[in-house]
């Protein structure tokens, strides 16, 4: 009978992996000789650990077990077996250990122990969960969590992996600008540059001699500086601007990720903190382009001064040991004393 | 009390510090008697400050002559007395006024505005015999202030004093001497067209609460005969009336007289008066002493500064984000829409509608629209390179000439010599860029029209204000928890982590630093009836009126220590001031000083100008924070 039954798990094994088998499917390996047979053989089966018996609609059907896992599990105590079914019963999404001592009614060090000897015995996984972070979730080892505890591409351990992010961010940024952006030499124009022109109106005023008050205008004409030899970065007119979508295919097919893929939600999620960032900005809702960064980064008049930025400024009042005349900033910024307390 | 009313303790010592650096220890001393103890009458004044009941009179005089306090009704049996805060805060203003009429004017009309400012209001024969007195010896005293005609500015020569009103340079006093009454008629004339100029009205003198029980009395006179309704629907109707009631008086004062002294008008372009008043005209108007609007009294609009200052704001922002060309461009664009705005918000909204169907759809401000062509042809007569600051590739297609690769233009393009068309195409595409900008600096309105939503922009450069406040004291992740949070709402720590792809370490700092900054706010709500931390939601928010708030007291703060600053400087060199000041010193400063206290001097003076210059950049943050946009509300 044993060797029967060996029969049937080495014919179930020749299948695909994963394959749910159903009463019919066993039958229709004639390896069994009657209906009593087969029941006998899938018991024996099932007490070894070899069949994982379920129900699909009402209908009972099997999985296969590997022989090591089921060797595994014939070792376990009643209890730790229990809490293997549950947790295997919760697939990918993981079980909350919680969830399992309220599921077995077992008492919290029992679970924690079984756990760990579980975990010890390489059949369990305990995984952080994304979504509540200080949850450990456990599933079977052999399973990959699924994305609601494990988390998207960013994730790593259920933390964001931040060095992928940054250099995943580099790359899209680098694609935007590349789309939107271009870098124009400083000569571009050179025939026609502000110092021409600048030379032209000069002499124009020279030829009319004094300036009439006439000819005063309100907008003062305005020649930027212009250095010649630097180029600069322009935005282009009316490009095709990158949208969500294009930029997930993109990333993906520069195999960047390493296997992992990046859903156009992800995406945005992505494109969302670079904007947040100060590296992108939307044109629209969902196509984005480059900021090209001012050339003098002014602040405003308050973070420009001493104040603005300074770390005892709620202390600081008309007396005491902050004020402004014994302030230290001002000193350092006017290059003069301040009054020594 | 009005949005722009409100006073906080630093906001008074920075009004105080102000009123004593412009006019002096006896009205500042007034003026801290009245916020201290509020609005008050004059014998309590006097009771409380230890002043002579005529030193007290006459420092309320220089306050009333300066619109810096409000005071009852001349109807009313006693007189009470209050302060207009804000008013007071734009003394800080009076040299950046000046500027800005220079800038659009000339300098005739800087002049004229710096003699209306030094005389807080004057009747337009009072400041023709001032600029034009009869004869020398007779010096004209207005309203009990001295305006000598020459020197505006106080002493903006003496070394010491730290002039405020420092807009102007008086270079080169030519430019700016009036030929005649007429020109200065004229002048009045075009700035009270633009704007800058208007009637002054007792009504000017009432604190908001007296503004609004004399506008409701209006109203329930007209539509009630002098009884209170009582229905609800009655009731909104009031509320209505009375907003109603108050813009109608404001608006009186914008109004210019139908006859004005001159026969000629002064240049109406709608893009300002840039050329000269043509003064022979028709002779018939020099010869008469007596007009009848000599009567009419007039300041300068304390509203249109803000105007002024939104407009300069917003242009150096695009400088910044765009480019100097689209600047320029957009400069043209809202001077020729500042003509039509007097005031950057409407203080006086009609209530909001208590049923939400009833909410008016919003509708653009025609007086915000502008046409395409007149930007181009202005362009042009200023000479500015519509060329720079585009795709180059774009220009390239425009003039028909081809670019390379890097953009080089294989036949240079010279905006001078565009034809009409090519130049509208780059005008436009300039605008364009500042449509597609993510603060949406103009609107596209209808074909080859634009429009300035300036509601939208204000709101938007409040927050801008506050995002780059945070980026400079905090760096990039702080800005990025303003931004997210402004995007996410009322978020948990890992919403606000997930939305950041942060870990949630990095962000509990930057959380809980903003907090105690108060640009951010937490929030405990418990989950069940219990109280406890484990069972607790916390939620992070960010609302932009607290943080605007905060900031706002921060930079008036700042304000002040920048005022007790300049004061410390110049304690420290008060000796040496005292000799450079002395008439014989002054003007022979060479000759008199020691090398060492030139050298003094010289850095007295850089001090001086590094601390006044961040003072009115921090004002210029003031406005973008409290005068561009009302107060905003919170669902």
């Amino acid at each position: 009978m044993g060797s029967r039954a060996d029969m049937l798990y080495e014919e179930c094994a020749k299948r695909p992996e994963g394959t749910t088998f159903f009463q019919r499917d066993l039958t229709s390996m004639q390896i069994a000789r009657d209906l009593n047979e087969l029941l006998n053989l899938v018991a024996d089966l099932s007490n070894r650990h070899l069949l994982k018996p379920l129900q699909f609609e009402g209908e009972p059907c099997w999985k296969l077990r590997p022989k090591d896992i089921a060797d595994k599990l014939r070792r376990l105590v009643p209890d730790e077996r229990l809490l293997y079914q549950h947790i295997d019963n919760a697939h990918t999404e993981g079980v909350w250990s919680k969830a399992l001592r309220a599921k077995t009614n077992l008492a919290q060090p029992t679970v924690t122990k079984y756990l760990k000897s579980l975990e010890s015995k390489d059949l369990i996984q305990a995984v952080m969960s994304v979504k509540t972070p200080n949850r450990k979730m456990y599933l079977l080892k052999h399973l990959k969590p699924s994305e609601d505890v494990a988390g998207g591409p960013w994730q790593n351990e259920g933390d964001f992996d931040s060095a992928l992010i940054e250099v995943a961010a580099k790359v899209v940024a680098n694609k935007v600008q590349d789309e939107t952006c271009e870098r124009v030499a400083g000569s571009w124009n050179s025939g026609a540059s502000g110092h021409r022109q600048a030379a032209i109106a000069r002499k124009k005023a020279q030829v009319k001699g004094v300036p009439d008050i006439e000819d005063a205008l309100p907008v003062q004409p305005y020649y930027p500086p212009i250095d010649s030899g630097a180029s600069r970065l322009k935005h282009k007119r009316n490009p095709p601007y990158p949208t969500t979508i294009i930029l997930a295919r993109y990333l993906n097919e520069s195999g960047l990720l390493r296997g992992k893929t990046v859903r156009d939600s992800d995406m945005e999620l992505l494109l969302d903190m670079m904007v947040m960032d100060g590296t992108l900005e939307n044109v629209s809702a969902s196509t984005y382009r480059t900021v090209i960064p001012p050339i003098n980064q002014k602040y405003n008049g308050f973070v420009d001064a001493p104040c603005g930025v300074c770390p005892v400024f709620d202390l600081c009042s008309d007396e005491g040991p902050i004020t402004g005349r014994t302030c230290a900033y001002f000193a350092e910024w006017l290059e003069t004393t301040s009054e020594e307390l | 009390m009005s949005y722009t009313q409100r006073q906080t303790p630093i906001y008074s010592q920075l009004c105080t510090l102000l009123i004593e650096d412009m006019y002096g220890e006896l009205p500042a001393r007034v003026f801290t008697v009245l916020d201290r103890f509020g609005r008050q009458r004059r014998q309590d004044i006097s009771r409380a400050s230890y002043l002579e009941p005529s030193q007290v009179a006459h420092g309320l005089i220089i306050l009333i002559q300066q619109h810096l306090i409000f005071h009852s009704p001349a109807t009313e049996p006693t007189t009470w007395y209050e302060i207009d805060w804000q008013q007071s805060y734009a003394l800080i203003r009076v040299g950046k006024i000046v500027a800005f009429i220079e800038e659009r004017f000339d300098k005739k009309f800087a002049y004229v505005a710096s003699n209306l400012l030094t005389l807080g209001h004057v009747s337009l024969a009072d400041l023709r015999e001032a600029l034009f007195p009869p004869s020398e010896e007779e010096e004209e005293v207005v309203n009990g202030k001295k305006a000598n005609g020459t020197k505006p500015n106080g002493d903006a020569t003496s070394n010491g004093q730290t002039s405020l009103a420092n807009g102007t340079e008086h270079g080169d006093p030519d430019d700016e001497t009036l030929a005649s009454p007429e020109e200065l008629y004229g002048i009045i004339q075009t700035l009270m067209e633009h704007g800058w100029v208007i009637q002054a009205a007792e009504a000017q003198y009432l604190s908001a609460e007296e503004m609004h029980n004399i506008a409701r009395q209006q109203a329930l006179n007209e539509q009630w005969g002098g009884s209170v309704p009582t229905g609800t629907k009655d009731k909104d109707r009031l509320a209505q009336l009375i907003m109603a009631n108050k813009r109608r008086i404001r608006d009186t004062w914008l109004e210019k007289p139908t006859s004005f002294p001159m026969k000629r008008k002064a240049d109406d372009s709608s893009y300002g008066s840039r050329k000269r008043t043509k003064i022979n005209g028709d002779g018939s108007a020099g010869g008469s002493d007596q007009t009848p609007e000599d009567d009419l009294v007039i300041r300068i609009n304390p509203e249109k500064a803000a105007v002024a200052m939104r407009n300069r704001h917003l242009v150096s922002l695009v400088e910044q984000r765009i480019g100097d060309t689209t600047a320029r461009l957009y400069e043209i664009l809202l001077r020729s829409l500042e003509k039509n705005i007097p005031r950057c918000f409407e203080e006086h909204p009609d209530p909001p509608p208590t049923n939400v169907e009833d909410q008016p759809q919003w509708e653009p401000n025609p007086d915000h629209v502008v046409n395409t062509k007149d930007i181009t042809q202005r362009a042009k007569m200023l000479g500015v390179d519509i060329c720079e600051g585009l795709d180059p590739h774009y220009v390239a297609r425009v003039t028909k000439t081809t670019a390379n690769k890097e953009g080089v233009l294989a036949q240079p393009a010279d905006h001078s010599s565009l034809g009409f068309h090519e130049r509208q195409e780059l005008v436009e595409a300039h605008l364009e860029l500042l449509v597609i900008h993510p603060l949406h600096f103009v609107t596209w309105h209808a074909r080859g029209q634009y429009r300035v939503d300036f509601d939208l922009l204000s709101k938007s450069l409040i927050q801008q204000e506050i995002e780059t406040t945070v980026l400079a004291k905090k760096g990039n992740k702080a800005r990025m928890v303003i931004r997210a949070l402004v995007r996410k709402g009322r978020v948990d720590e890992r919403q606000l982590c997930n939305a950041m792809m942060t870990s949630p370490n990095d962000v509990r700092t930057l959380v809980s630093d903003l907090t105690l900054q108060g640009f951010v706010q937490t929030q405990e709500v418990p989950k069940v009836d219990r109280r406890e931390a484990k069972l607790s939601l916390h939620l992070i928010w960010y609302d932009t009126q607290r943080a605007r708030d905060q900031l706002l007291h921060n930079t008036y703060k700042g304000q002040v220590r920048h005022l007790q600053r300049i004061a410390f400087e110049r304690e420290k060199v008060q000796d040496l001031l005292t000799k450079a000041n002395r008439t014989d010193v002054a003007g022979n400063e060479t000759k008199y000083l020691k090398q060492t206290e030139l050298d003094d001097l010289k850095k007295w003076k850089e001090v001086q100008e590094k601390l006044l210059l961040q003072l009115h950049r921090m004002d210029d943050l003031v406005a973008v924070l409290r005068d561009f946009y009302g107060p905003l509300l919170t669902a």
